[in-house]
């Protein structure tokens, strides 16, 4: 069984740094077998969490990213900030239609992130949140 | 040029028609280039906008708010926002979003301007 690979890397302040975090962790994935539309969809799901890491977080903010190629190829991506964190259960699910009303169109990042994903867990506290994601390739 | 630099080249067809052929990472930056140059299409007469996105393999949800109040300006007006050669992962994103309940997505450019000629 091959041995999971692993990378941690902190985001550096500068214009398009979530890129950075997705070109990272779409390198690993084509290692490991995923597809690039797979990875494509990792790529944005992880680009949202380090957007929100980088507006709300505080410090810096880490990326650990560990992939799996036995069996199915699994990659897991875990964005952290040590900002004043926040209550992920409070923040509301956009609808389209009300966003198209709205003066503030945004919100929709932690949306993508579930929806592109198998599993987005958030652990949040004052000084640190965790943004632990999973994917797995489907279908071979 | 990397394939995530953004580039905007803007073309005015038949009067009423609006073609944006979009390349690189839409953030916020690149969808306020995009919601400008749309608006400024729409005061000079266009309905209908049409997005190439061919070139573009990510946009994020900053990107994706401004071209929503691009989409609320256009129906408004009773206009048309369509896209063309959207990415997998970009049509998955507009499919989570339901942008396809108020927008139009065609297979290539060519598919869209003539279907969107067609109502000039």
């Amino acid at each position: 069984m091959p041995e999971p690979q692993r990378v941690h890397l902190v985001l550096p302040r500068h214009p398009h740094a979530e890129l950075d975090a997705g070109h990272a962790v779409e390198t690993l994935g084509l290692e490991v077998g995923f597809s690039h539309d797979t990875l494509a969809e990792i790529r944005l799901a992880v680009v949202e969490a380090c957007l929100n890491a980088l507006e709300y977080g505080g410090g810096e903010v880490e990326i650990e990213v560990t992939a799996c190629a036995d069996g199915s190829p699994r990659l897991e991506v875990s964005v952290i900030d040590h900002g004043p964190g926040f209550d992920p259960t409070v923040v509301p699910r956009p609808q389209l239609r009300a966003k198209l009303r709205a003066d503030r169109k945004r919100g929709w990042g932690l949306e993508l992130m579930r929806r592109l994903m198998d599993e987005v867990e958030i652990s949040s506290r004052p000084g640190r949140t965790q943004v632990r994601m999973v994917r797995r390739q489907r279908g071979g | 040029m990397t394939v995530d630099t953004f580039e905007l080249r803007v073309e005015s067809r038949d009067g009423n028609l609006g073609l944006l052929e979009v390349a690189g990472y839409i953030n916020n930056e690149a969808g306020e280039a995009i919601a400008r140059e749309a608006r400024r299409l729409l005061d000079q007469g266009h309905h209908s906008l049409l997005l190439d996105l061919s070139n573009t393999r990510i946009i994020n949800s900053i990107g994706i708010s401004l071209l929503l109040e691009v989409l609320e300006q256009i129906l408004e007006i009773k206009g048309t926002l369509a896209f063309c050669s959207l990415s997998p992962s970009i049509a998955k994103t507009f499919q989570i979003m339901g942008l396809s309940q108020y927008t139009k997505v065609f297979p290539d450019r060519s598919a869209g301007l003539a279907a969107l000629s067609g109502q000039a």
